[in-house]
């Protein structure tokens, strides 16, 4: 009886995915928002600031929250199918079902702590934003969690998942999500915006989804997307190389 | 004894088949898959290794399909050919690894055992990624081993290694063979497969070309003459057997050099069986004989051509 | 009975090559301007994933089809009596800066990142041609992608706009008022071209290196945004407000004269912005993104938008210098 968690799987994958230079890529932008709420926070400490929403919502929640998951969604168990190294892991015992939620817990767990902790760690760096620190902290953590399974779902669909993702990220949710209501359905941003709307209600967010919505329509999409990988891990097929 | 058992299985990536309508059973030994480029080979081991599902045809591994189904590495262990494996880990941290993933009651020993086996102690403290590519052939074998499979698919393993490796790799395979596992390896390279494995199948294009023991393929194929080289102890004594041999229904043509006869015959058991008698009866001392081309080379020549014919 | 290798024609110790019709070529070659010439059409062709598979081609598809939307709603638009939605300077900002990011990160790698990673260099390099070349030909060959993902809305605008307008006249005011449009769009194109492929060269992973690019524009980007709206609220808050007509409707912006420095240096951030500022520098009158009438501040911006891409350049051709295999 195997639980869905494979430690050594997780360890691995840590490993892999934290001790190559890619891992300055997931640094980088949490840097940079930091970086940005202090300069802000010297310079303009006004109390009726309106940047914290600009810099926190623009820039950590509609950025840094979906780039940073999906680099690190892709590569914990894209980077290992697309370099062939994913054969070693497969050709063992481990069901599959196990390895494609570990590396969705594992990619969860390190979006949360590159996009969604810098974005809390800013939001009380900001002043008079605790509230709305608070909130989108709790909303990126449930991004964390939804994008992180769309985007391994996506690396063993296709090998050209951080296209599609960023087609998704940009087209789909920055443009259509803002001008379309119907996209919003859709939309992993949404459901996080929807459960940070609840917790802070604020207009700068445009948030267009219910909590109740939002939490429904984000758990569907995250064990559907498990489900669809595990399904497509199972009948992995080594790409015909003929030989 | 596990067996894999193919039957009528064909594999093909829409217009290109791959594999064609090929029947085997593998049993206990070592079997070399034998063949040229873009026969097949890695789609035959890859479909038993569980990663390529049959476009037709079942194909079962121990009584049950590999395809699918991830239990069938408990007695399996892949060497996959492409070279890729966790470079940043050390080549024991890798196989120590792999028998985590295996669930191994002893995974020092199980480890130890593995990377012994295949002669990794030196390195195995080394990141992968300084590794030589015959070295992560090995450390890819030891990985596979590590949780004592029945089982033992390998594409193409001896590439990139020294001769020095190649022989060690050998070695093993043989004496694992003998242990009474199932071994399947895939080359192209005659040379190796005639030292390690009395059991070939044949593929080209996608198709079984032959299976069996080579020499007994050779043997199947009386279209072509058998060749031999005879020596006796002088250069009168050649022509005189010379003449005799002419005189034989069986044979079907006698070359002389200086070295001593070339006879070609048709009917393999009719020279074999009266040579000694003749050469006796005739008073005629028998110094060589050999028999030219039951090497696979040859028998691989004859095949592509027959094939191409 | 032992094997023996096949009997030894007789006499024969010694080796032979055999004659199987090799042939030296010796007429004229084609030399060193037509590899690369060769290495640069190939290269323009595989940045829109011609003489690869279909997949190749779905995101230069999708965006070029993105980018001719605005035009092909705008001839619509204006047979139906409009004026012109869109001007030719800016044509669609947002949507052109998302779309072309998209397009650079995705295809940039497909020029560089390949070929590092099946390891040809050595036989691009193996060839009479300079180390300089390669990177020169994709070079060329990318900004001539991104000239066409460009320009060709553009024109789209402009066929779409000339033929909804009467007279001679008409014509020419649209003419007139497409080549700063089309001088924008190769501004755009030379420094985009030299950012994605130097970042692009860095890695053989293509994955990797679309993230990289992707990363480096859109951060910069929403920084720059952030940093302009904020030092916009700041200038409104502190100066009297003005109201003035524009494309879109009336945009408030900061006070009249002049623009506070915190402004304009927030412009400094992102290559989309630094497009604007020199783009208004040069006597563009179009206001888009918020980026403020940089003045003679200007220059500071065309300075840092040169540096970029002399930086950039300089990257790119010291990545080849030595033909590294990875």
């Amino acid at each position: 009886m195997s639980s869905l968690f494979n430690p050594v799987v997780a360890a691995l994958t840590f490993r892999a995915t934290l001790g190559r230079r890619r891992a300055v890529l997931f640094a980088i932008p949490a840097v940079i928002l930091i970086a940005l709420t202090l300069v802000l926070r010297a310079t303009h400490p006004a109390a009726g600031a309106l940047w914290p929403s600009n810099v926190l919502g623009d820039f950590g929640f509609s950025v840094l929250l979906p780039l940073t998951a999906l680099i690190i969604g892709t590569s914990v168990l894209g980077a290992e199918i697309d370099d062939g190294s994913a054969i070693h892991l497969l050709a063992t015992p481990v069901p599959r079902s196990s390895v494609v939620v570990t590396k969705f817990a594992v990619s969860a767990m390190m979006t949360m702590v590159f996009a969604a902790l810098p974005e809390l760690i800013a939001g009380l760096l900001a002043p008079h934003s605790t509230k709305l620190a608070f909130a989108l902290f709790v909303g990126a953590l449930v991004g964390s969690v939804i994008y992180s399974a769309v985007f391994v779902a996506a690396s063993v669909l296709t090998s050209r998942a951080i296209a599609v993702g960023l087609l998704y990220v940009l087209i789909w949710e920055g443009l259509l999500g803002n001008l379309v209501g119907g996209a919003r359905i859709l939309s992993v941003a949404h459901y996080s915006l929807g459960v940070a709307n609840a917790i802070d209600p604020d207009q700068n967010l445009m948030a267009g989804l219910t909590l109740a919505t939002s939490v429904i329509l984000g758990t569907i999409v995250t064990i559907g997307a498990l489900i669809l990988a595990t399904r497509r891990l199972s009948a992995f097929a080594i790409k015909g190389e003929p030989a | 004894m596990s067996a894999i058992e193919l039957s009528n299985v064909s594999r093909w990536y829409g217009n290109v088949v791959a594999v064609n309508d090929i029947t085997m059973t593998i049993g206990p030994g070592v079997t070399g898959l034998l063949g040229p480029n873009g026969a097949g080979k890695s789609t035959i081991i890859h479909m038993i290794a569980g990663f390529l599902g049959p476009s037709k045809g079942t194909l079962t591994v121990d009584g049950r399909p590999s395809w699918e189904n991830p239990g069938v590495y408990k007695i399996l262990g892949l060497v996959p050919e492409r070279d890729s494996v966790y470079a940043f880990l050390t080549g024991e941290q890798f196989v120590r690894a792999t028998a985590k993933l295996h669930k191994l009651p002893d995974l020092a020993g199980a480890t130890r055992r593995a990377i012994e086996m295949t002669d990794m102690a030196d390195a195995a403290d080394r990141k992968i990624s300084t590794y030589s590519k015959g070295m992560r052939q090995r450390i890819k074998v030891a990985a596979a081993l590590v949780h004592d499979p029945q089982i033992l698919l390998l594409d193409e393993p001896f590439n990139g290694m020294d001769p020095r490796q190649r022989i060690h790799m050998m070695d093993l395979l043989a004496k694992l063979g003998t242990e009474g596992r199932t071994i399947l390896f895939s080359s192209h390279i005659l040379e190796e497969v005639e030292r390690l494995s009395g059991t070939i199948q044949v593929m080209v294009a996608g198709r079984l070309a032959a299976s069996g023991d080579f020499r007994a393929i050779r043997r199947l194929m009386t279209s072509r003459p058998h060749v031999f080289n005879v020596r006796t102890s002088s250069a009168s004594d050649d022509r005189r057997l010379a003449a005799v041999l002419v005189g034989r229904p069986f044979t079907n043509a006698v070359e002389l050099s200086g070295k001593g006869l070339q006879v070609r015959t048709s009917d393999f058991g009719a020279f074999c069986g009266q040579i000694a008698a003749l050469t006796r009866d005739n008073g005629i001392a028998l110094r060589e004989l050999l028999p030219t081309d039951e090497s696979l080379e040859s028998v691989f020549g004859y095949l592509l051509s027959d094939q191409a014919n | 009975m032992s094997v023996e290798a096949p009997p030894p024609s007789p006499g024969s110790a010694t080796g032979v090559i055999h004659d199987l019709g090799y042939r030296r070529y010796d007429g004229p070659r084609l030399g060193r301007p037509r590899i690369v010439a060769a290495l640069t059409w190939h290269s323009f062709r595989s940045a829109f994933g011609l003489g690869r598979g279909a997949k190749a081609k779905i995101v230069p598809v999708i965006t070029f089809l993105a980018l001719c939307l605005p035009a092909i709603v705008n001839a619509f638009a204006m047979s139906r009596g409009n004026a012109r939605l869109i001007s030719y300077d800016t044509y669609s900002p947002v949507l052109r800066a998302l779309v072309m990011t998209i397009f650079v990160a995705v295809q940039a790698p497909e020029l560089v990142s390949r070929d590092l990673r099946s390891r040809v260099l050595p036989l691009y390099f193996s060839r009479p041609i300079r180390s300089s070349d390669y990177p020169l030909a994709k070079y060329i060959a990318f900004t001539a992608a991104c000239l066409v993902m460009i320009e060709v809305p553009l024109l789209l605008l402009y066929v779409g706009s000339i033929v909804n307008v009467h007279g001679g006249a008409a014509v020419w005011a649209q003419t007139k008022a497409l080549i700063p449009g089309l001088l924008v769009g190769l501004m755009w194109s030379v420094v985009l071209a030299a950012i994605s492929l130097f970042l692009a060269s860095l890695t053989g992973r293509r994955g990797f290196a679309t993230g990289a690019v992707a990363i480096f524009f859109l951060l910069t980007y929403v920084l720059s945004q952030i940093l302009l709206q904020v030092e916009t609220q700041t200038a409104i808050n502190q100066g009297p407000v003005q109201v003035k007509g524009g494309p879109g409707g009336p945009i408030v912006a900061g006070p009249a004269l002049p623009v506070p420095t915190a402004e304009k240096v927030s412009g400094l951030f992102s290559p989309f912005t630094l497009f604007d500022g020199v783009r208004m520098w040069l006597g563009g009158t179009t206001q888009a993104d918020q980026v403020p009438k940089p003045g003679s501040f200007g220059a500071v911006y065309a300075l840092v938008l040169l540096a970029i891409l002399a930086l950039s350049l300089t990257g790119l051709f010291a990545r080849y210098r030595k033909a590294r295999l990875a």
